[in-house]
């Protein structure tokens, strides 16, 4: 999916959370994503739908993987080396990130650690989401 | 609430763990969002919000948190700075710890099994229903508790059933995770439990992890070891392992074994030291005899010289123990040599790895032993230590002793001398405690399972603070068996509907964590204490008032052993100024703390194994203390952080160093064992050419049934999945994600497979977690047990993988 075309956030969550893209073994280096399948539509429908490309932004100082070990963003994301871990920290490769928000959503930390912030000058910015409330 | 971009980030750390950035993430998440904390203003966050101290729900590590309390209701979590433990710091579990309670499926009222359909009865029915079960057939009758228990649960269900009712059919779950730790010490030292601390995390030079995944399991003691690198220290981590986890990425070495040989491993390090010279001589002259299984395996096993010892060790050479273990043999001399070296301060730990083994009461008598013998104990730093998966595995289960084998403080029901001391505790009549032990927990459920008319005879189980229809293994046999079998009957007390209430003919509803008065016992001998702060929803009610309404309505039945020597009911209770108090009436429990008095109670119990308990106020004021307390000349009392050792544990003769004053032997020193190598109990094969390993993951604890109901912590990790190695996943046609049936002799189960996951179990390896009661992968494990500690090994048995189609299946939608 190309992200500066404009689509609704619906069709573009939908593409996100499609049915998990099979992927063989072979070749495949590092990690993979943990394996998840489609959401209760409900769960696509209740998300806001700005069509905003934003890419994802690691708040350290929210973050739980200092002292939990924590990795679930990067074990989540889709788009393979989009997220890294650096000394036990994950870090966001924004040239890579789609801007899908899945390390937002299970992101676990008490307060959020994942920030959505609007990719600037791409078609399509926009503020700050609000899915930060 | 509403996170306000404008509130100061510092006071939102503050009601971090309740706040509504999760509602919306769970919202898409498709599972229950917490109700948001009433009342609270970005304007003022702390308006009105009440704090208190109390020990973490969850593992064993015994973090502290502080518990922020608004109307009735628990609004806040964060970690308690003044806790030694935690100085401050949560897991991601720890800091939802508060969300554990408020689950949209609390349990609320009583439910009784009436032609088949649970039906809402009354507490009055309810506790009639038990008292009657148990009157009909008291010998039939027993208790499966936990290592959750609080301290004073555990000690009134032990007082009732081996002080009231003469029956040592009492278990608690922590058979299934921490016994062959219990005997890996009873056979060492004399004395159940660590002599270490967790300070030997601050101050070893190298740490091994043996089997031991700290980084998921025991979060908060990893940091502790890993910001020492951070800040420039120095400390080698050695992880040893049948796959590679997150704790392995933080490794010096990762030594990946084959099952079962952790024993050849040990073995080897042990021949080498004495093979070099380089074991601690002086050490050994002074404190160690040798000891072997020669026949039979038994807990205290014979003694043999170290003439005998070093024959025994002859064969594992490092290149045996290259063959038996797959570490190549320069890994086995690289261990050795560190072991070797007097300079350097060596840590090992280990937890399931070890204890749930069909030899693990040798592994653990091995891990001891090479300690003992390169004299790497009882200094800071130098130290084999236990975790415990458990809150209060040691303090309940071990130390108030809810065993069928125990009695409270270390005391065997064996044990004529024992039994006698704990009949005058209790002023019971001479000979009311049975002499012979209770069924073990595969045991005790393999006879619930069982007809009546085929040996069955355990008609009755009352289940409190644990969930067996999940975590036992073999559950097609230790626990589903029981559908049909009309005469059985299951009791369960609980806070949420689990796997094991669906059997259940009686769900008694409790309270959890701080819905009650609480004492707690964590990995390092630390006993911790809490007050109530918030109400338990509908009518749940606290254990002890439970098991206290039971025993009443026994008395008042008229069993005769619920009365003591002189005719007075086995459980009394005085508030300060002396006057009687029927805390056994509901609305009365309260009146009086009701913990302190069993506290009080069980301490006279604390003294014999020089496991002293302070006075309950003492807690009251502490962010929990260590045992032995033992009290100063000044009155103050203090906690002993390592044992046996003259610096610092009161107990140690002057000029001994070290003393090990519970000595099998009497003679002050510790066994240093020898036990061969054994080979696993089930092997693959053609068949089942897969080993299957389970085990837990950081986000979840144990059966789930808590953290699933966390939404970030079930949004993190949905639900169980099956690792495999790439290359076996390529052979096999299983691509990530793909959904695969997983096969053993016992049972079978759908699951998506994660390749190149979390951890990396090598080739002819799996791993399933089994916190996810839609996804039993006990319905595969075996329930063989250490012949010992009777303890089963989840950890390893034959399993085969069938691919079952392109899609994860029904479950699992995030």
């Amino acid at each position: 999916m190309k992200l500066n075309e404009s689509c609704s956030r619906r069709e573009w969550l939908a593409e996100v959370f499609q049915p998990w893209k099979r992927q063989r073994a072979e070749g495949v280096q590092g990690r993979q994503a943990m394996p998840v399948t489609v959401p209760p539509a409900s769960a696509v429908a209740a998300a806001p739908d700005p069509p905003v490309a934003r890419v994802a932004v690691i708040q350290g100082r929210f973050c739980v993987a200092l002292t939990s070990f924590c990795a679930v963003c990067v074990e989540r994301c889709p788009v393979p080396g989009a997220l890294q871990i650096t000394r036990g920290m994950p870090s966001v490769v924004a040239d890579k990130c789609t801007g899908c928000g899945v390390c937002f959503d299970v992101c676990p930390a008490p307060r959020k650690a994942v920030l959505m912030l609007p990719l600037a000058g791409r078609l399509g910015a926009g503020p700050v989401t609000n899915m930060n409330r | 609430m509403k996170m306000n971009a404008t509130l100061d980030r510092r006071e939102l750390l503050k009601l971090s763990a309740l706040a509504g950035a999760a509602a919306v993430a769970a919202s898409r998440a498709g599972v229950a969002a917490p109700v948001a904390p009433s009342g609270v203003t970005a304007a003022n966050p702390d308006a009105g919000i009440k704090w208190d101290k109390a020990p973490c729900r969850f593992c064993g590590t015994g973090c502290h948190v502080r518990v922020g309390v608004k109307e009735d209701r628990v609004v806040a979590i964060e970690g308690e700075p003044l806790a030694e433990v935690n100085k401050g710091l949560l897991c991601v579990k720890g800091y939802h710890v508060g969300l554990a309670l408020y689950g949209r499926d609390r349990l609320t009222h009583p439910m009784l099994r009436k032609n088949g359909k649970m039906e809402r009865v009354s507490w009055e029915e309810a506790v009639d229903v038990v008292a009657k079960r148990v009157l009909a057939a008291p010998d039939k009758f027993a208790i499966y508790g936990s290592g959750q228990w609080t301290i004073p649960e555990g000690y009134v269900a032990n007082k009732l059933m081996k002080a009231g009712l003469s029956n040592n059919h009492i278990e608690p779950n922590a058979r299934l995770c921490m016994a062959s730790a219990v005997t890996g010490f009873l056979s060492v030292y004399g004395v159940d439990e660590p002599a270490g601390a967790y300070d030997d995390l601050d101050h070893c030079d190298v740490l091994i992890l043996w089997g031991n995944n700290m980084a998921e399991m025991h979060p908060v003691l990893f940091s502790r070891v890993i910001d020492r690198r951070a800040r420039g220290g120095k400390v080698k981590i050695i992880d040893l392992g049948t796959r590679r986890t997150r704790s392995s990425e933080f490794a010096d070495h990762y030594l990946e074994f084959k099952p079962n040989g952790d024993l050849a491993i040990a073995n080897g390090i042990a021949h080498l030291l004495i093979k070099n010279g380089t074991y601690d001589k002086a050490f050994v002259e002074q404190h160690c005899n040798f000891r072997q299984d020669k026949t039979a395996a038994s807990l205290n096993g014979e003694s043999m010289t170290f003439e005998e010892y070093k024959m025994a060790l002859a064969p594992f050479t490092p290149e045996h123990v290259a063959e038996l273990s797959g570490v190549p043999a320069e890994q086995i001399h690289m261990l050795a040599d560190l072991f070797g070296r007097r300079d350097l301060h060596i840590t090992s730990t280990w937890c399931m790895g070890f204890n749930q083994h069909n030899r693990a009461t040798d592994i653990n008598r091995l891990c001891h032993s090479i300690h003992l013998l390169s004299g790497h104990f009882g200094k800071p730093g130098d130290a084999p230590t236990s975790l415990t998966g458990q809150p209060s595995a040691c303090g309940t289960a071990r130390e108030v002793g809810t065993m069928c084998h125990f009695l409270p403080g270390g005391r065997l029901v064996e044990n004529a001398e024992h039994r006698a001391e704990a009949e005058q505790l209790w002023n019971v009549p001479a000979g009311r405690l049975k002499p012979k032990m209770g069924y073990h927990t595969v045991l005790m459920w393999e006879k619930f399972c069982t007809p009546t008319n085929q040996g069955g005879d355990i008609s009755t189980i009352w289940v409190q603070v644990t969930n067996p229809g999940q975590s036992l293994p073999n559950l097609h046999k230790l626990f589903q068996a029981k559908k049909g079998l009309e005469d059985k009957f299951l009791i369960v007390s609980d806070v949420y509907p689990t796997a094991t209430t669906e059997l259940a003919d009686l769900v008694l509803p409790s309270a959890m964590w701080v819905e009650k008065n609480g004492l707690y016992g964590n990995s390092e001998r630390r006993t911790q204490q809490w007050f109530k702060m918030v109400n338990p929803p509908g009518e749940a009610r606290d254990d002890a008032w439970q098991n206290l309404a039971v025993a009443r309505r026994l008395h008042d039945l008229g069993h005769p052993g619920l009365k003591d020597k002189d005719g007075k009911f086995l459980f009394t209770f005085q508030d300060d100024a002396g006057k009687e108090v029927p805390v056994w009436e509901w609305p009365r429990y309260y009146e009086m703390n009701v913990d302190k008095v069993l506290f009080e109670d069980y301490r006279r119990f604390s003294r014999v194994k020089h496991k002293d308990l302070a006075p309950y106020d003492e807690y009251v004021k502490a962010r929990g203390l260590r045992w032995p307390v033992v009290q100063q000349a000044d009155g103050t009392w203090r906690e002993t952080r390592f044992r046996f050792a003259e610096f610092d544990d009161p107990y140690v003769k002057k000029g001994a160093g070290v003393q090990f004053y519970h000595s099998s032997t009497k003679d002050d020193r510790a066994q240093v064992w020898f036990a061969p190598y054994t080979p696993p109990a089930e092997v693959p094969d053609a068949d089942y050419p897969f080993w299957l390993c389970t085990g837990r993951v950081l986000e979840h604890w144990h059966t789930g049934t808590m953290t699933m109901r966390i939404p970030q912590l079930h949004g993190a990790v949905p639900y169980a999945y099956v690792e495999m190695h790439a290359a076996d996943a390529e052979d096999r046609d299983i691509g990530n994600g793909d959904s695969v049936l997983v096969k053993t002799r016992r049972g079978e189960l759908r699951l998506p497979v994660w390749v190149n996951g979390r951890s990396r179990p090598p080739r002819g390896s799996l791993f399933i977690p089994f916190f996810d009661e839609r996804l039993l992968c006990n319905l595969l494990t075996l329930e063989v047990t250490c012949p010992i500690s009777k303890e089963p090994d989840y950890k390893k048995c034959a399993a085969t993988v069938v691919k079952a189609g392109p899609q994860a299946g029904k479950v699992g939608s995030i």
